[in-house]
């Protein structure tokens, strides 16, 4: 009988996940299946008001509810907060204290902690305090931030930009002066939030007799928020443990450190109790972190046959009432201004970026940061310059794409090998038929079809260089893994990734297993807890494969090379001689001289005098592997396919298309789950999910009725193809590809509309309202 | 406090709750029942569906007071520890869960309908499958692996009529 061990190779293949089991089953542990003894229960006093003075809190009520309650406020916690300061002359700092202390800067923000022994009573109590605010003029636009008459949001600030910067190569005036056509346009993407069906939350427990801090968090950065408590307690960090149980989605919002997380662990120290806070649903949209709402004016200068010689950008972003740690107010901006250039050819660029304070929630890391912005922008002029020049869409970015690589782009970044050119032709191949149904019902009278396309490239894996050169907290990109064989014959694979929701437990036991010859379920993967698994910096920058992958695959070869050492003296060969596979080490040339791996386990862990003379005993291995300078550059081409009614403004996706080259895919499983979702994603970025504020900057979305996400109905079958080019520079041959989904719907679906109406589109959301406006127009 | 009596996955237990307490809440507070999920606690997600006398329901809009006498059932009940249910199974091969937050809301809304398309003998088309589906939001998968998952759990079911 064949079984899973005899399978040559796991990686690459369709395994499926090790992590279903429980997951299935209500066998799995989220934050909220915490329970500790004694447990206190945490429900914040958030702000009601925009911008506001707070004059008192009157707490005077809490005797009537007949149940202990504690109250903290911005006066009992001194100067903590989350501090996310960009290291350049230019920013403004600011801190975000963990309870507002005189003053409101976003509606949600939290001003007093309402402690209790039961949830609800905790609830009841929060609605008792009362506080007294003096209101503050709002700042609340790009507009009005920019405007010196507006207030500063901070004390001692000139204005309310956070930074702006530049970036430039080449020479912009030279390529503005060759143009033959010079294309300007304005573009911008709305607010939205993240919002995985989980919600955040953190449970901590301080033990006095060996003075240790636990702090559960439902996080994707469980090294970094131990840092951060640390540093901002002064508590000691070798005593300060921090565990991500299952964690139900994260897309970036759970990659943050949030002044809950430090919050929660400071109760518990004061408190001497275990404190849990769990947020609701309503929290979530209002206070954790908000993303997109950028505003791109792009010019771009274009030689008569179509080639774009040079692109100049003006960048904004309302970033909200605070910087967040750890990429800072700047990283928005900052990610759209460096990604620009895209997949095209060009040697002149020039950006000018800038972050907005508004009297809103703070903007932080969601499902490709800036990148779905800064592609909307791009990928909606390249069909402005189509439609001007009179060249097809997909025609202009053929001529326009990178060929050769490496290729270095304008701002130095160096590109390593893509498909850029062959996505596009695959996808004008597949769209065939879509193209000439939409050219057939131009002018009908009742509906249109249009047929969108996007083409990017998606940085990452990016390395400690990248971080360095931003200047932002955080000034590392490595990933760290373990692996330790145990005398059975079985490996555990420690790794300081977090899973929530990519099948790291399966991927990387599959990596571990091809490199030690055995089972993928003979191998157990730990992540998530920084009491068993080595520094790092978690899961984000769509780094799990490439540089998990990676760290795993380099730790396990490591281990096999002893196992063959081991293999080759018990059978008599020479190491070079030695095969592992199927659970087996064998003489390549003659498998029928074979000994079981378990069998080298035992000898190097339990009986050592069986090994080879003066080799040290043990099996484990570590490797901290750090992405490349510049990164890896996924490549993607989507293509949308919408169907519009003209008499309602009802828009169908009829189709959708992704053509993606992710470098070596190590399980389709899991590649195609994770390109399907972040398209599905984008497709709410483009179409319904919107954060709205009013002019009070009073949010208007806070429940699900409101802020729409996209259910099964509205989505198509997401039809997904793979190119794959390996790239040289991960030891798999991995790029990252956790976002690339997310970023390219928004334009993809823009052209498609545009085409369909034949009317420019520069805007999301695409929903009825906007399409409204758009026929009618 | 109102004494209330709930058989909970088979276990018959007297209890007394406040008449504002949810079920979710004490279904995963006195029943130790995490595969009980909140995602919203507005009724639009459907993560916390459970069944309350075989009729699937969300367990946040549900008063435990209200379910005095009433059977309820959870994922926990459906196939075990090793998740052995065919659509749960389906679902482990069609790559339908990724973080698995939203996974029990769905296969207690979905095993019913899996059982009646059973019962009725018919394969439904996608629109079908996808509008069973449009109380629950999934955030991760797209909702294509759960599509597909359904169709084969169903198909299954149909070729081979096993009891559920």
């Amino acid at each position: 009988m064949t079984t899973a061990a005899d399978r040559p190779r796991h990686v690459g293949a369709r395994v499926e996940r090790i992590e279903d089991t429980r997951l299935l089953s209500g066998g799995a542990r989220y934050i909220d299946d915490i329970r500790l003894a004694r447990m206190l229960h945490l429900r914040f006093v958030r702000a009601e008001m925009a911008h506001a003075r707070i004059l008192g809190i009157d707490i005077g009520a809490l005797g009537d509810l007949q149940h202990p309650t504690r109250v903290f406020t911005g006066a009992d916690i001194g100067g903590l907060a989350i501090k996310a300061h960009q290291d350049v002359p230019e920013f403004q700092y600011s801190e975000q204290p963990l309870l507002a202390r005189d003053r409101v800067r976003f509606v949600g923000e939290p001003v007093a902690a309402v402690l209790a022994d039961d949830p609800y009573i905790a609830e009841d109590a929060a609605e008792l305090v009362f506080v007294d605010y003096d209101p503050l003029e709002v700042v609340a636009s790009m507009e009005a931030a920019l405007d010196p008459a507006s207030p500063p949001l901070f004390d001692g600030w000139n204005g309310n930009v956070f930074v702006e910067r530049q970036m430039k190569g080449g020479d912009i005036e030279r390529a503005r002066a060759a143009a033959a056509h010079i294309i300007r346009r304005t573009y911008s993407t709305h607010r939205q939030a993240g919002v995985p069906m989980e919600g955040r939350g953190v449970v901590a427990r301080y033990d006095p007799a060996d003075r240790f801090l636990t702090v559960w968090s439902s996080t994707q950065i469980p090294h970094l928020v131990r840092t951060y408590i640390a540093e901002e307690l002064g508590f000691p960090e070798q005593r300060l443990r921090v565990v991500a149980p299952d964690v139900g989605g994260g897309f970036g919002v759970k990659g943050q450190v949030f002044s809950e997380e430090v919050l929660v662990a400071w109760l518990a120290l004061e408190t001497g109790r275990p404190v849990k806070w769990i947020e609701d649903r309503r929290e979530h949209l209002l206070a954790s972190i908000h993303a997109r709402d950028h505003r791109h004016t792009l010019e771009a200068y274009v030689a008569a046959d179509g080639r774009i010689l040079g692109l100049k950008a003006d960048i904004s972003v309302d970033v909200g009432a605070y910087s967040t740690f750890p990429f800072t107010a700047a990283g928005d901006p900052g990610m759209a201004a460096k990604v620009m250039p895209g997949p095209y050819d060009f040697q002149h660029y020039e950006a000018t970026f800038r972050a907005l304070a508004t009297n809103k929630c703070p903007i932080g890391t969601y499902r490709g940061v800036g990148r779905p912005s800064a592609v909307f922008a791009q990928e909606r002029l390249m069909d402005d310059i189509a439609d001007e020049l009179g060249i097809d869409p997909i025609e202009l970015r053929l001529r326009n794409v990178v060929r050769v690589f490496p290729y270095t782009n304008a701002l130095g970044f160096t590109y390593d090998p893509g498909s850029y050119a062959e996505c596009l032709e695959k996808a004008r191949e597949l769209l065939a038929d879509d193209i000439a149904e939409a050219a057939s019902l131009r002018g009908h009278p009742e509906r249109r079809v249009g047929v969108g396309i996007a083409c990017f490239i998606e940085q990452s894996a990016h390395g400690t260089p990248d971080f360095t050169r931003r200047r932002v907290p955080i000034e590392t990109g490595y990933i760290a893994a373990r692996v330790a064989m145990t005398p059975d014959g079985g490996a555990v694979v420690d790794i300081g990734l977090q899973s929530h929701g990519q099948g790291h437990e399966t991927v990387m036991a599959q990596v571990a297993a091809d490199a030690l010859g055995i089972a993928p379920g003979d191998v157990h993967v730990r992540h998530g807890d920084t009491l068993t698994t080595p520094y790092s910096v978690g899961t984000w920058g769509s780094r799990g494969g490439p540089l998990g992958g990676g760290a795993v695959h380099v730790a396990a070869s490591e281990i096999a090379e002893k196992l063959r050492a081991i293999a080759a003296h018990l059978l008599q060969a020479s190491e070079r001689e030695i095969t592992l596979g199927g659970g087996r080490a064998f003489v390549t040339a003659a498998p029928d001289r074979h000994i079981p791996i378990a069998r080298l386990t035992r000898a190097a862990l339990r009986n050592v005098d069986r090994l080879p003379k003066g080799m040290a005993p043990g099996l484990e291995a570590q490797c901290s592997l750090d992405g490349p300078r510049d990164g890896t550059y996924s490549n993607a081409v989507h293509a949308a396919v919408v169907e519009i009614e003209l008499a309602t403004a009802k828009m169908r996706l009829k189709r959708f298309i992704a053509v993606e080259d992710c470098g070596r895919i190590l399980n389709p499983l899991v590649v195609d789950g994770q390109v399907r979702g972040g398209i599905v994603q984008g497709i709410g970025s483009a179409m319904f999910e919107q954060f709205v504020y009013d002019e009070e900057c009073q949010p208007r979305t806070v429940t699900f009725a409101d802020y729409l996400l996209p259910l099964a109905p509205e989505i198509p079958t997401i039809e997904v193809h793979h190119i794959e080019t390996p790239t040289p520079l991960t030891p798999l041959g991995a790029k990252g590809l956790g976002e690339g989904g997310a970023i390219g719907p928004a334009a993809a679906i823009a052209n498609a509309v545009a085409d369909a109406l034949e009317v420019p589109v520069s805007s999301t959301p695409l929903n009825a309202d906007a399409l409204w406006r758009l026929i009618n127009r | 406090m109102i004494e209330i009596t709930l058989v909970v996955n088979g276990d018959r237990r007297s209890l007394r709750v406040e008449a504002r307490r949810l079920l979710a809440d004490v279904l995963r507070e006195e029943f130790d029942l995490a595969g009980v999920h909140i995602g919203c606690a507005q009724g639009s997600c459907g993560c916390c569906t459970v069944h309350v006398d075989g009729v699937p329901r969300l367990s946040c809009l549900t008063f435990a007071v209200q379910c005095d006498g009433k059977s309820v059932r959870t994922v926990e009940d459906i196939g075990g520890p090793a998740a052995e249910h065919a659509l749960q199974q389906a679902f482990r091969r069609a790559h339908a869960l990724q973080c698995g937050y939203c996974t029990p809301g769905f296969i207690m809304t979905l095993a019913p309908f899996v059982e009646a398309m059973a019962t009725e003998n018919r394969l439904p088309d996608e629109n079908e499958i996808r509008d069973a589906m449009s109380g629950n939001i999934c955030r991760c998968t797209g909702y294509q692996g759960i599509v597909e998952a359904v169709r084969q759990a169903i198909a299954e079911r149909i070729g081979t009529g096993a009891p559920a």
